[in-house]
Protein backbone atom coordinates (compact mmCIF):
# COMPACT_ATOMS: atom_id res chain seq x y z
CA UNK A 1 0.00 0.00 0.00
CA UNK A 2 1.50 3.71 -1.07
CA UNK A 3 0.93 6.24 1.20
CA UNK A 4 2.13 9.55 0.28
CA UNK A 5 1.77 12.17 3.12
CA UNK A 6 2.66 15.84 4.20
CA UNK A 7 2.21 17.06 7.53
CA UNK A 8 2.37 21.22 8.97
CA UNK A 9 1.95 22.41 12.18
CA UNK A 10 1.95 26.05 13.17
CA UNK A 11 1.05 28.61 16.42
CA UNK A 12 -0.81 30.29 14.15
CA UNK A 13 -1.33 34.33 14.36
CA UNK A 14 -3.17 34.59 17.51
CA UNK A 15 -2.36 32.33 20.47
CA UNK A 16 1.13 32.51 22.60
CA UNK A 17 2.11 28.58 22.14
CA UNK A 18 1.48 25.58 19.96
CA UNK A 19 -0.33 23.10 22.13
CA UNK A 20 -1.11 20.98 18.81
CA UNK A 21 1.56 17.84 18.23
CA UNK A 22 1.26 15.88 15.27
CA UNK A 23 3.28 12.36 14.66
CA UNK A 24 3.93 10.75 11.31
CA UNK A 25 5.28 6.90 11.07
CA UNK A 26 5.33 5.93 8.10
CA UNK A 27 6.88 2.56 8.71
CA UNK A 28 3.91 1.28 10.79
CA UNK A 29 1.10 3.10 9.08
CA UNK A 30 0.19 5.40 11.26
CA UNK A 31 -0.52 8.76 11.50
CA UNK A 32 -1.56 10.61 14.60
CA UNK A 33 -2.73 13.99 15.51
CA UNK A 34 -3.56 15.68 18.73
CA UNK A 35 -4.93 19.07 20.09
CA UNK A 36 -3.92 19.89 23.56
CA UNK A 37 -5.81 21.85 26.39
CA UNK A 38 -5.17 23.40 29.75
CA UNK A 39 -3.63 26.34 31.77
CA UNK A 40 0.32 27.64 31.98
CA UNK A 41 1.00 25.77 28.56
CA UNK A 42 0.32 22.19 29.78
CA UNK A 43 -1.46 21.54 26.60
CA UNK A 44 1.40 20.78 25.01
CA UNK A 45 2.72 18.14 27.20
CA UNK A 46 -0.80 16.71 26.90
CA UNK A 47 -1.15 16.77 23.32
CA UNK A 48 3.10 15.34 22.93
CA UNK A 49 2.55 12.31 25.81
CA UNK A 50 -0.62 11.56 23.81
CA UNK A 51 1.35 11.42 20.32
CA UNK A 52 4.04 10.07 21.72
CA UNK A 53 2.21 7.05 23.60
CA UNK A 54 -0.18 6.35 20.68
CA UNK A 55 2.95 5.72 18.27
CA UNK A 56 5.35 4.15 21.01
CA UNK A 57 2.40 1.31 21.99
CA UNK A 58 1.56 0.65 18.22
CA UNK A 59 5.81 0.38 18.10
CA UNK A 60 5.73 -2.49 20.59
CA UNK A 61 2.74 -4.31 19.15
CA UNK A 62 4.07 -4.33 15.62
CA UNK A 63 7.55 -6.40 17.10
CA UNK A 64 4.82 -8.37 20.31
CA UNK A 65 1.23 -8.97 18.59
CA UNK A 66 0.49 -11.07 21.57
CA UNK A 67 1.06 -7.93 23.58
CA UNK A 68 -1.76 -7.68 25.86
CA UNK A 69 -4.99 -4.57 25.13
CA UNK A 70 -5.47 -2.37 27.34
CA UNK A 71 -9.59 -1.42 27.72
CA UNK A 72 -12.40 -3.79 26.64
CA UNK A 73 -11.88 -5.66 22.50
CA UNK A 74 -14.29 -4.29 20.23
CA UNK A 75 -16.74 -7.12 18.73
CA UNK A 76 -16.45 -7.38 15.23
CA UNK A 77 -13.75 -4.72 14.51
CA UNK A 78 -10.26 -6.17 13.14
CA UNK A 79 -7.12 -6.22 15.05
CA UNK A 80 -5.55 -3.53 14.03
CA UNK A 81 -8.42 -1.05 15.01
CA UNK A 82 -8.25 -3.15 18.52
CA UNK A 83 -4.72 -2.35 18.52
CA UNK A 84 -5.36 1.71 18.10
CA UNK A 85 -8.35 1.73 20.32
CA UNK A 86 -5.57 0.26 23.21
CA UNK A 87 -3.29 2.58 22.01
CA UNK A 88 -5.63 5.29 22.16
CA UNK A 89 -6.38 3.93 26.20
CA UNK A 90 -2.98 3.91 27.43
CA UNK A 91 -2.70 7.39 25.88
CA UNK A 92 -5.52 8.64 28.24
CA UNK A 93 -4.22 7.25 31.41
CA UNK A 94 -0.52 8.27 30.53
CA UNK A 95 -2.31 11.84 30.33
CA UNK A 96 -4.26 11.30 33.19
CA UNK A 97 -1.66 10.39 35.12
CA UNK A 98 0.55 12.84 34.47
CA UNK A 99 -2.07 15.55 34.73
CA UNK A 100 -2.45 14.34 38.88
CA UNK A 101 1.29 14.24 39.61
CA UNK A 102 1.92 18.08 38.69
CA UNK A 103 0.23 20.94 40.02
CA UNK A 104 0.61 23.25 36.48
CA UNK A 105 -0.72 20.49 34.98
CA UNK A 106 -3.87 19.44 36.54
CA UNK A 107 -6.80 19.56 34.68
CA UNK A 108 -4.94 19.38 30.99
CA UNK A 109 -6.60 16.75 28.11
CA UNK A 110 -6.10 17.06 24.68
CA UNK A 111 -8.37 15.51 21.79
CA UNK A 112 -6.65 12.74 19.43
CA UNK A 113 -7.61 11.86 15.57
CA UNK A 114 -5.62 8.95 14.01
CA UNK A 115 -5.37 6.80 11.31
CA UNK A 116 -3.95 3.38 10.99
CA UNK A 117 -3.38 0.91 7.60
CA UNK A 118 -3.59 -2.25 7.45
CA UNK A 119 -4.03 -4.46 4.40
CA UNK A 120 -6.52 -2.82 2.67
CA UNK A 121 -8.92 -1.10 4.97
CA UNK A 122 -7.61 1.61 7.26
CA UNK A 123 -8.79 2.68 11.05
CA UNK A 124 -9.97 6.08 11.78
CA UNK A 125 -10.27 6.14 15.45
CA UNK A 126 -10.86 10.01 17.83
CA UNK A 127 -11.46 11.15 20.83
CA UNK A 128 -12.90 15.02 20.77
CA UNK A 129 -13.09 17.65 18.21
CA UNK A 130 -9.93 17.16 16.35
CA UNK A 131 -11.46 15.72 12.74
CA UNK A 132 -10.41 13.19 9.95
CA UNK A 133 -12.39 13.92 6.17
CA UNK A 134 -11.75 11.74 3.15
CA UNK A 135 -11.38 13.47 -0.13
CA UNK A 136 -13.06 10.76 -2.73
CA UNK A 137 -13.61 12.09 -6.63
CA UNK A 138 -13.63 15.85 -5.33
CA UNK A 139 -16.07 15.48 -2.90
CA UNK A 140 -14.42 15.98 0.83
CA UNK A 141 -16.24 14.46 3.90
CA UNK A 142 -16.07 14.34 7.46
CA UNK A 143 -15.32 10.52 8.54
CA UNK A 144 -15.39 11.97 12.76
CA UNK A 145 -18.31 12.90 14.49
CA UNK A 146 -16.81 15.79 17.04
CA UNK A 147 -17.36 15.05 20.62
CA UNK A 148 -18.18 18.40 21.07
CA UNK A 149 -21.54 19.71 23.08
CA UNK A 150 -22.53 21.44 20.07
CA UNK A 151 -22.36 18.45 17.53
CA UNK A 152 -24.11 16.29 20.03
CA UNK A 153 -27.08 19.06 20.35
CA UNK A 154 -27.16 18.99 16.34
CA UNK A 155 -27.03 15.28 16.38
CA UNK A 156 -29.90 15.15 18.90
CA UNK A 157 -31.93 17.67 16.59
CA UNK A 158 -32.02 20.60 19.39
CA UNK A 159 -30.10 22.95 17.30
CA UNK A 160 -29.03 23.61 13.28
CA UNK A 161 -25.57 23.20 11.92
CA UNK A 162 -26.19 27.14 11.48
CA UNK A 163 -27.06 27.73 15.16
CA UNK A 164 -24.46 25.54 16.33
CA UNK A 165 -21.50 27.43 14.26
CA UNK A 166 -22.76 30.87 15.19
CA UNK A 167 -22.89 29.31 19.31
CA UNK A 168 -20.69 30.37 21.59
CA UNK A 169 -20.21 26.93 23.22
CA UNK A 170 -17.85 25.95 20.20
CA UNK A 171 -15.12 24.50 22.19
CA UNK A 172 -17.02 22.48 24.90
CA UNK A 173 -16.00 19.07 24.62
CA UNK A 174 -17.48 16.04 25.84
CA UNK A 175 -14.73 13.80 25.59
CA UNK A 176 -10.80 14.34 25.54
CA UNK A 177 -7.95 12.18 26.78
CA UNK A 178 -6.92 12.96 30.30
CA UNK A 179 -9.83 13.69 32.17
CA UNK A 180 -11.14 10.77 33.19
CA UNK A 181 -8.81 7.75 34.21
CA UNK A 182 -10.93 6.01 31.19
CA UNK A 183 -12.36 6.92 27.78
CA UNK A 184 -14.50 5.88 25.01
CA UNK A 185 -12.67 5.68 21.51
CA UNK A 186 -14.63 6.30 18.31
CA UNK A 187 -12.85 3.72 16.41
CA UNK A 188 -14.07 3.14 12.51
CA UNK A 189 -12.87 0.84 9.98
CA UNK A 190 -13.09 2.10 6.21
CA UNK A 191 -12.05 0.60 2.77
CA UNK A 192 -9.54 2.64 1.04
CA UNK A 193 -9.75 3.01 -2.65
CA UNK A 194 -6.95 3.70 -4.99
CA UNK A 195 -7.11 8.12 -5.29
CA UNK A 196 -8.80 8.46 -2.08
CA UNK A 197 -7.26 11.76 -0.08
CA UNK A 198 -7.41 11.63 4.09
CA UNK A 199 -6.68 14.73 5.67
CA UNK A 200 -6.39 14.52 10.02
CA UNK A 201 -7.00 18.55 10.94
CA UNK A 202 -7.09 20.22 14.71
CA UNK A 203 -10.12 22.78 14.47
CA UNK A 204 -7.68 25.89 14.08
CA UNK A 205 -7.84 24.73 10.29
CA UNK A 206 -11.93 24.00 10.35
CA UNK A 207 -12.98 27.11 12.03
CA UNK A 208 -10.82 29.43 9.69
CA UNK A 209 -11.05 27.63 6.32
CA UNK A 210 -14.64 25.91 4.93
CA UNK A 211 -14.50 22.75 3.22
CA UNK A 212 -15.09 23.66 0.01
CA UNK A 213 -12.24 25.63 0.13
CA UNK A 214 -10.05 22.18 1.79
CA UNK A 215 -11.35 20.32 -1.18
CA UNK A 216 -10.30 22.75 -3.55
CA UNK A 217 -6.72 22.64 -2.01
CA UNK A 218 -6.55 19.20 -1.82
CA UNK A 219 -7.36 18.40 -5.26
CA UNK A 220 -4.92 21.30 -6.73
CA UNK A 221 -1.69 20.31 -4.78
CA UNK A 222 0.66 18.62 -6.67
CA UNK A 223 1.82 16.08 -3.40
CA UNK A 224 0.60 15.96 0.08
CA UNK A 225 2.94 18.11 1.52
CA UNK A 226 2.35 20.81 -1.04
CA UNK A 227 -1.33 20.24 0.36
CA UNK A 228 -0.22 20.96 3.83
CA UNK A 229 1.43 24.04 3.27
CA UNK A 230 -1.50 25.11 2.13
CA UNK A 231 -3.72 24.47 4.42
CA UNK A 232 -2.07 26.18 7.07
CA UNK A 233 -1.15 29.13 4.86
CA UNK A 234 -5.30 29.66 4.22
CA UNK A 235 -5.57 28.95 8.17
CA UNK A 236 -3.34 32.37 8.69
CA UNK A 237 -5.01 34.34 5.62
CA UNK A 238 -8.27 33.67 7.39
CA UNK A 239 -7.26 34.60 10.88
CA UNK A 240 -4.85 32.31 12.26
CA UNK A 241 -7.43 32.27 15.45
CA UNK A 242 -6.05 29.05 17.07
CA UNK A 243 -2.93 26.48 16.34
CA UNK A 244 -3.33 24.70 13.16
CA UNK A 245 -2.19 21.46 12.36
CA UNK A 246 -2.70 19.12 9.85
CA UNK A 247 -1.71 15.74 8.05
CA UNK A 248 -2.62 15.02 4.50
CA UNK A 249 -1.97 11.13 3.33
CA UNK A 250 -3.08 9.66 -0.13
CA UNK A 251 -3.33 6.50 -1.37
CA UNK A 252 -1.62 6.30 -5.03
CA UNK A 253 1.02 4.29 -6.07
CA UNK A 254 4.30 6.06 -6.44
CA UNK A 255 5.60 7.06 -9.74
CA UNK A 256 9.61 7.29 -9.61
CA UNK A 257 11.63 9.73 -12.06
CA UNK A 258 10.32 10.26 -15.29
CA UNK A 259 7.27 8.73 -15.25
CA UNK A 260 6.55 11.95 -12.56
CA UNK A 261 7.99 14.14 -14.64
CA UNK A 262 4.97 12.75 -17.25
CA UNK A 263 2.71 12.45 -14.89
CA UNK A 264 2.73 15.74 -13.20
CA UNK A 265 2.95 17.43 -17.33
CA UNK A 266 -0.11 15.84 -17.83
CA UNK A 267 -2.02 17.24 -14.79
CA UNK A 268 -0.55 20.80 -14.72
CA UNK A 269 -1.67 20.69 -18.60
CA UNK B 1 9.91 30.83 19.17
CA UNK B 2 11.73 28.04 17.33
CA UNK B 3 10.59 24.58 16.60
CA UNK B 4 12.81 21.98 15.19
CA UNK B 5 11.08 19.83 12.69
CA UNK B 6 11.71 16.32 11.82
CA UNK B 7 12.15 14.91 8.57
CA UNK B 8 12.93 11.85 6.42
CA UNK B 9 13.71 12.58 2.58
CA UNK B 10 10.55 14.93 1.96
CA UNK B 11 8.49 14.67 4.73
CA UNK B 12 7.70 15.99 7.66
CA UNK B 13 7.31 13.16 10.76
CA UNK B 14 6.67 15.57 14.03
CA UNK B 15 7.74 18.68 15.38
CA UNK B 16 9.11 20.02 18.75
CA UNK B 17 8.90 23.40 20.03
CA UNK B 18 12.17 24.89 21.46
CA UNK B 19 11.11 26.38 24.74
CA UNK B 20 13.17 27.53 27.49
CA UNK B 21 14.16 23.79 28.00
CA UNK B 22 16.79 21.55 26.22
CA UNK B 23 15.42 19.00 23.78
CA UNK B 24 17.20 15.88 23.66
CA UNK B 25 17.15 13.85 20.62
CA UNK B 26 17.23 10.22 19.78
CA UNK B 27 16.28 6.92 19.99
CA UNK B 28 15.05 6.09 23.57
CA UNK B 29 11.64 7.31 24.15
CA UNK B 30 12.38 9.69 26.24
CA UNK B 31 14.10 11.81 24.38
CA UNK B 32 12.37 15.37 23.87
CA UNK B 33 12.70 14.11 20.09
CA UNK B 34 12.85 10.63 19.38
CA UNK B 35 14.04 9.30 16.08
CA UNK B 36 13.22 5.54 15.98
CA UNK B 37 16.15 4.16 13.49
CA UNK B 38 18.93 2.18 14.05
CA UNK B 39 21.76 4.44 13.23
CA UNK B 40 20.86 7.31 15.92
CA UNK B 41 22.38 6.39 18.97
CA UNK B 42 20.18 6.18 22.28
CA UNK B 43 20.94 9.53 23.30
CA UNK B 44 22.02 10.76 20.44
CA UNK B 45 22.47 15.01 21.03
CA UNK B 46 20.59 18.06 22.17
CA UNK B 47 19.27 21.00 21.39
CA UNK B 48 19.22 23.98 24.19
CA UNK B 49 19.55 27.58 24.66
CA UNK B 50 22.84 29.63 25.86
CA UNK B 51 22.80 32.89 25.91
CA UNK B 52 19.86 33.73 23.69
CA UNK B 53 21.79 31.43 20.90
CA UNK B 54 20.11 27.88 20.01
CA UNK B 55 23.22 25.38 20.93
CA UNK B 56 23.89 21.74 19.19
CA UNK B 57 25.35 19.08 21.33
CA UNK B 58 26.82 16.39 19.85
CA UNK B 59 26.66 13.29 22.76
CA UNK B 60 29.87 11.36 21.26
CA UNK B 61 27.41 9.31 19.10
CA UNK B 62 28.42 6.74 17.00
CA UNK B 63 27.26 8.12 13.69
CA UNK B 64 27.34 11.97 14.91
CA UNK B 65 25.38 14.91 13.86
CA UNK B 66 26.10 16.94 10.62
CA UNK B 67 25.09 20.88 10.85
CA UNK B 68 24.90 21.96 6.98
CA UNK B 69 27.25 19.10 6.14
CA UNK B 70 29.94 19.10 9.03
CA UNK B 71 30.27 16.91 11.69
CA UNK B 72 29.76 18.65 15.16
CA UNK B 73 30.19 17.61 18.45
CA UNK B 74 29.21 21.55 19.69
CA UNK B 75 27.83 24.48 17.55
CA UNK B 76 25.29 27.25 17.50
CA UNK B 77 22.11 26.84 15.63
CA UNK B 78 20.46 29.79 13.47
CA UNK B 79 17.15 29.35 11.87
CA UNK B 80 17.28 27.45 8.25
CA UNK B 81 20.33 25.53 9.44
CA UNK B 82 19.61 21.92 8.62
CA UNK B 83 20.96 18.87 10.96
CA UNK B 84 21.25 15.61 9.65
CA UNK B 85 21.69 12.62 12.21
CA UNK B 86 21.31 9.30 9.89
CA UNK B 87 18.86 9.60 7.32
CA UNK B 88 16.74 11.78 9.21
CA UNK B 89 17.01 15.77 9.17
CA UNK B 90 16.38 18.14 11.77
CA UNK B 91 15.21 21.62 10.45
CA UNK B 92 15.04 24.44 12.94
CA UNK B 93 11.82 26.69 11.44
CA UNK B 94 10.04 29.49 13.32
CA UNK B 95 7.02 28.42 15.43
CA UNK B 96 4.89 30.83 13.21
CA UNK B 97 4.99 30.69 9.61
CA UNK B 98 4.14 34.62 9.84
CA UNK B 99 6.57 35.54 12.00
CA UNK B 100 6.14 38.38 14.58
CA UNK B 101 2.56 38.38 14.32
CA UNK B 102 0.10 40.93 15.89
CA UNK B 103 -3.25 39.59 17.02
CA UNK B 104 -5.83 40.00 14.50
CA UNK B 105 -8.48 41.94 16.70
CA UNK B 106 -5.76 44.75 16.97
CA UNK B 107 -4.04 44.07 20.30
CA UNK B 108 -5.68 41.92 22.37
CA UNK B 109 -3.60 40.20 24.45
CA UNK B 110 -4.64 36.44 24.11
CA UNK B 111 -7.67 34.48 22.80
CA UNK B 112 -10.61 35.28 24.84
CA UNK B 113 -11.26 32.51 27.63
CA UNK B 114 -14.49 31.80 25.63
CA UNK B 115 -12.56 30.44 22.99
CA UNK B 116 -10.51 28.07 25.01
CA UNK B 117 -11.33 24.99 25.10
CA UNK B 118 -12.83 22.95 27.52
CA UNK B 119 -14.03 19.87 28.87
CA UNK B 120 -17.04 19.03 30.58
CA UNK B 121 -16.71 15.97 32.98
CA UNK B 122 -19.43 13.57 33.28
CA UNK B 123 -21.55 15.33 36.37
CA UNK B 124 -21.55 18.53 34.01
CA UNK B 125 -22.35 16.67 30.95
CA UNK B 126 -25.11 15.04 32.83
CA UNK B 127 -26.94 18.20 34.35
CA UNK B 128 -26.22 19.58 30.50
CA UNK B 129 -28.24 17.13 28.92
CA UNK B 130 -31.08 16.71 31.65
CA UNK B 131 -31.65 20.44 31.13
CA UNK B 132 -31.84 19.73 27.63
CA UNK B 133 -34.37 17.03 27.30
CA UNK B 134 -36.40 19.07 29.90
CA UNK B 135 -37.61 20.62 27.41
CA UNK B 136 -39.35 17.68 25.56
CA UNK B 137 -37.01 15.35 23.55
CA UNK B 138 -35.44 12.37 24.84
CA UNK B 139 -31.94 13.05 24.84
CA UNK B 140 -30.00 10.01 23.67
CA UNK B 141 -27.18 9.39 25.63
CA UNK B 142 -26.29 5.52 25.84
CA UNK B 143 -26.04 3.55 22.90
CA UNK B 144 -28.73 2.01 21.36
CA UNK B 145 -29.84 -1.33 22.54
CA UNK B 146 -27.79 -3.85 20.48
CA UNK B 147 -30.10 -5.70 17.52
CA UNK B 148 -28.66 -7.99 15.19
CA UNK B 149 -28.71 -6.70 11.45
CA UNK B 150 -28.68 -8.55 8.37
CA UNK B 151 -28.55 -8.02 4.22
CA UNK B 152 -30.73 -10.46 2.92
CA UNK B 153 -29.99 -10.43 -0.80
CA UNK B 154 -33.20 -10.08 -3.16
CA UNK B 155 -32.13 -9.81 -6.36
CA UNK B 156 -28.36 -11.13 -7.92
CA UNK B 157 -25.76 -13.41 -7.46
CA UNK B 158 -24.05 -13.72 -4.23
CA UNK B 159 -22.26 -16.64 -1.92
CA UNK B 160 -25.34 -16.41 0.16
CA UNK B 161 -28.49 -15.62 0.55
CA UNK B 162 -28.47 -13.76 3.98
CA UNK B 163 -25.59 -12.12 5.80
CA UNK B 164 -25.15 -11.09 9.66
CA UNK B 165 -23.56 -7.74 9.90
CA UNK B 166 -21.30 -8.68 13.04
CA UNK B 167 -18.01 -6.65 11.84
CA UNK B 168 -17.51 -2.77 12.07
CA UNK B 169 -16.54 -3.09 8.23
CA UNK B 170 -18.67 -5.38 5.58
CA UNK B 171 -17.62 -5.05 2.35
CA UNK B 172 -19.56 -6.24 -1.11
CA UNK B 173 -17.59 -7.05 -4.08
CA UNK B 174 -15.65 -9.50 -5.23
CA UNK B 175 -12.20 -9.20 -3.25
CA UNK B 176 -10.74 -11.47 -0.49
CA UNK B 177 -11.97 -9.18 1.85
CA UNK B 178 -15.65 -8.74 0.61
CA UNK B 179 -17.93 -10.30 3.29
CA UNK B 180 -21.29 -9.68 0.56
CA UNK B 181 -19.35 -12.25 -2.64
CA UNK B 182 -20.31 -10.95 -5.69
CA UNK B 183 -20.07 -13.42 -8.56
CA UNK B 184 -19.20 -12.48 -12.24
CA UNK B 185 -16.38 -12.14 -14.69
CA UNK B 186 -17.22 -7.93 -13.93
CA UNK B 187 -18.06 -7.45 -10.66
CA UNK B 188 -16.16 -5.00 -9.05
CA UNK B 189 -13.37 -5.90 -6.31
CA UNK B 190 -15.38 -3.65 -3.86
CA UNK B 191 -18.49 -2.06 -4.89
CA UNK B 192 -19.38 -0.55 -1.82
CA UNK B 193 -18.61 -1.00 2.39
CA UNK B 194 -21.02 -0.66 5.28
CA UNK B 195 -19.66 0.47 8.44
CA UNK B 196 -21.35 -0.34 12.24
CA UNK B 197 -20.52 3.05 14.14
CA UNK B 198 -19.83 3.77 17.90
CA UNK B 199 -23.62 3.92 18.63
CA UNK B 200 -24.51 0.80 16.98
CA UNK B 201 -25.92 2.75 13.66
CA UNK B 202 -25.03 0.84 9.97
CA UNK B 203 -23.94 3.51 7.20
CA UNK B 204 -23.48 2.61 3.65
CA UNK B 205 -21.07 4.29 1.39
CA UNK B 206 -19.70 3.76 -2.59
CA UNK B 207 -16.65 2.40 -2.75
CA UNK B 208 -16.21 1.68 -6.67
CA UNK B 209 -19.89 2.06 -7.57
CA UNK B 210 -23.16 4.48 -6.31
CA UNK B 211 -25.28 2.37 -4.30
CA UNK B 212 -28.68 3.55 -4.05
CA UNK B 213 -31.15 3.17 -1.31
CA UNK B 214 -35.08 2.98 -1.80
CA UNK B 215 -34.00 3.97 -5.19
CA UNK B 216 -31.99 7.32 -4.14
CA UNK B 217 -28.31 7.44 -5.15
CA UNK B 218 -25.82 7.60 -2.36
CA UNK B 219 -24.31 10.81 -1.46
CA UNK B 220 -20.90 10.23 0.60
CA UNK B 221 -22.66 7.67 3.40
CA UNK B 222 -26.16 7.02 3.84
CA UNK B 223 -27.36 5.92 7.19
CA UNK B 224 -29.31 2.95 6.94
CA UNK B 225 -32.95 1.70 8.93
CA UNK B 226 -34.57 -0.95 9.05
CA UNK B 227 -36.52 -2.17 5.70
CA UNK B 228 -34.03 -0.11 3.15
CA UNK B 229 -33.45 -1.52 -0.03
CA UNK B 230 -29.84 -1.45 -1.28
CA UNK B 231 -29.08 -1.52 -4.90
CA UNK B 232 -25.49 -1.97 -5.85
CA UNK B 233 -23.30 -3.64 -8.58
CA UNK B 234 -26.09 -5.62 -9.91
CA UNK B 235 -27.63 -7.12 -7.01
CA UNK B 236 -30.31 -6.01 -4.21
CA UNK B 237 -30.44 -6.30 -0.64
CA UNK B 238 -32.70 -5.61 2.10
CA UNK B 239 -31.23 -4.24 5.34
CA UNK B 240 -33.48 -5.74 8.36
CA UNK B 241 -32.96 -5.34 12.17
CA UNK B 242 -33.95 -8.29 13.79
CA UNK B 243 -34.24 -8.12 18.17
Amino acid sequence: MEIEFGARTDTGRVRENNEDSFRAAPELNLFVLSDGMGGQASGEVASRLAAETIVAHSRDAETNPSLPLTGESIEGASDAANRLASAIRLANRAVHRAALKNASQLGMGATVVAVQFADDRMIVAHVGDSRAYRLRNGELEQLTQDHSFIAEQVRLGMMTPEEGSQSKLQNVLLRALGTDPQVDVDVNEELLIEGDTLLLCSDGLTHEVAGAQIAAVLCDADDAQEAADDLVRLANQAGGGDNITVIVLRHAPKLVGAMAKIGRWFKSS
Amino acid sequence: MSKLVLKFENSVLTEVPMGAKEVSIGRSPDNGLVIDNPAVSHYHARVFNEDGRLMLEDFGSMNGTFVNGQRVKMISLKPGDSVVIGKHSILIADSREIPNAFPVNGGAKAAPKINETVMLDTKERREFLQKVSAVGESAQVAPARVKVATLVVRKGRTDQREYILSNKLTVIGKSAMATVKLKGWFAPKAAAQITRRDDNSYHISGAGNVPTVNGQPVIHTAQLSPGDVIAVAGIELEFICRE
